[in-house]
């Protein structure tokens, strides 16, 4: 393992630490509940879900952050203005844990960073994500909101080497006016978390783990990925799935451990239900970590894993 | 005339081989429809850019493929199957950006505009995106699977890239190179 040079910005964020040198803080782990075909949905649009069932996933969450140390992180999916306000309404009404708000349309996370900014919920809000699609009126939205933490995600559709998201972020190459950091700063982001963007393995999945090391190395912003995409997205694991699904859960769940070693500081690991697999398998990787840099004069947070459970 | 690319399919994705010699392709979308074998290929798309490619790889390379059947349910945001049919109706910009596109991030990285080009000439698109129906979707593959002369021109490979080439010089201290920028000093394992 290794420790960077350039010092590791910290973020706190609704209580929750995220960043650091390596093997100082316990990764960070964010569930997605209400993510597209999640059984306890019953009307995505409208927002409509069983309640008992989604407090329980919620719950399982934070019983497992609290006895392994990994904090977590609600990811909530929605897909129109009316499921996303239900939806924040409902975490924000059963834990005190900071939520992620995603949906792959522009002016749904608009208007989820509207929402959040008027009943007071924003300094819980990480929005979900300023990226290459951004565009005046969500640039504008955001700004006005009082969000002040968001994922910058690295996902650049026309280079996807180290260097094009590298730039992507630093100056917005040729496709945007400038850099995805210096919108984040024009829409009054202080917590950036990069995100090196998981494209499938085939087209590139593994640069965001080099990216993970490099973007700390350079900026020092927390980083992170949802890793679980790239074998989620491998059809070749998706057929072996049908004979086997133990097969697939190890390779969802264990990827987990390659964002971590490399320096990963949280990780968006995907449906909510792997919870009481994956706080354990992000502790393991947490321990080793932090033993491994012992002797760089790294001190691992008092509820770290290595300080909880070994 | 050759008009099937050795090792066709050439890029992989979730999909299903039917007769390689139909006349048409599905395309699903989001949605996930039993594949018929009066297809030559069958599969879901859920990306405005990635998505798109494969699709474009995988037709040209196969010039018995005349007609693509775009059906299923649109995945939000992303607008994989307007992004198709954008495609094809107008091409792509200077910087990859696929023109006419109101999807999330419609840009093209891995084929060239000659490839796009012979897309548009190769094959007719059957816009029916929202159709899930299997029962209907198999009605128009029937009608398209020996309509038209096969394209008359050989398959068009245009594989993707694989980023295997060296993109940076690589820096001449340090023992353990990271990028252009940064190395790490295995001895005390700090990265600078």
């Amino acid at each position: 393992m290794f420790k960077f040079q350039k010092e590791q910005e910290i973020v706190n964020i609704a209580g929750v630490k995220i960043g650091g040198q390596p093997g100082e803080l316990p990764t960070v782990l964010a569930g997605t509940i209400f993510y597209n075909k999640h059984e306890i949905v019953e009307d995505a649009a409208k927002g409509l879900f069983d309640r008992v069932a989604a407090e329980k996933l919620i719950n399982l969450q934070e019983t497992n952050a609290e006895e392994t140390g990994n904090p977590h992180i609600v990811h909530i999916f929605g897909t129109t203005p009316e499921s996303i306000t239900r939806y924040i309404d409902f975490v924000a009404e059963i834990s005190e844990a900071p939520f992620l708000i995603d949906s792959p349309e522009g002016n749904v996370r608009s208007h989820a960073a509207e929402y959040v900014s008027e009943v007071g919920l924003a300094d819980k809000a990480i929005y979900n994500s300023i990226n290459l699609s951004i565009n005046a009126s969500e640039i504008e939205a955001l700004a006005l909101s009082d969000i002040d933490s968001s994922i910058i995600l690295g996902f650049n559709a026309t280079d996807s080497s180290l260097q094009g998201r590298m730039a992507l972020l630093e100056n917005g190459v040729d496709l945007l006016e400038e850099g995805l950091l210096s919108i984040a700063d024009r829409c009054g982001i202080v917590n950036k978390l990069i995100d090196p963007s998981i494209t499938p393995m085939g087209n590139g999945a593994g640069i965001a783990l080099r990216m993970t090391i490099t973007a700390k190395a350079k900026w020092g912003h927390p980083t992170g990925s949802g890793i679980h995409n790239a074998p989620s997205a491998w059809n070749w694991l998706n057929q072996k799935k049908e004979k086997d699904p133990i097969l697939y859960k190890i390779c969802d769940v264990g990827s987990t451990c390659l964002q971590q070693a490399a320096a990963g500081d949280f990780i968006l690991y995907g449906p909510i239900e792997y919870t009481p697999y994956v706080f354990p398998m992000a502790a393991m990787s947490d321990i080793m970590i932090s033993e491994a840099v012992a002797d760089l004069d790294i001190e691992p947070a008092a509820r770290h894993p290595v300080n909880l459970l070994v | 005339m050759k008009t099937i690319a050795d090792t066709w399919p050439i890029v992989k994705g979730d999909y299903s081989v039917g007769n390689v010699k139909s006349r048409i392709a599905v395309v699903t979308l989001a949605s996930q429809i039993n594949p018929s074998p009066d297809a030559a290929i069958w599969g879901s798309s859920k990306t405005e850019n990635l998505g798109v490619e494969k699709i474009i790889v995988n037709t040209i390379s196969n010039s018995n493929i005349r007609y693509i059947l775009v059906c299923g349910t649109e995945s939000r945001g992303h607008l994989a199957g307007h992004s198709l049919l954008a495609i094809h109706a107008n091409g792509i910009d200077e910087k990859g950006r696929i023109i006419g596109s109101k999807g999330a991030i419609p840009f093209i990285e891995n084929i060239s505009k000659e490839a796009v080009k012979r897309f548009q000439q190769q094959v007719v698109l059957l816009d029916k995106i929202g159709m899930t129906n299997p029962n209907e979707i198999m009605k128009i593959v029937k009608k398209y699977k020996d309509l038209e002369e096969v394209y008359p021109d050989e398959p068009f490979v245009a594989t993707s890239q694989k980023k295997r080439r060296p993109t940076f010089a690589v820096p001449l201290s340090g023992d353990i190179i990271i990028s252009e920028e940064f190395v790490m000093d295995a001895d005390t394992g700090i990265i600078c």
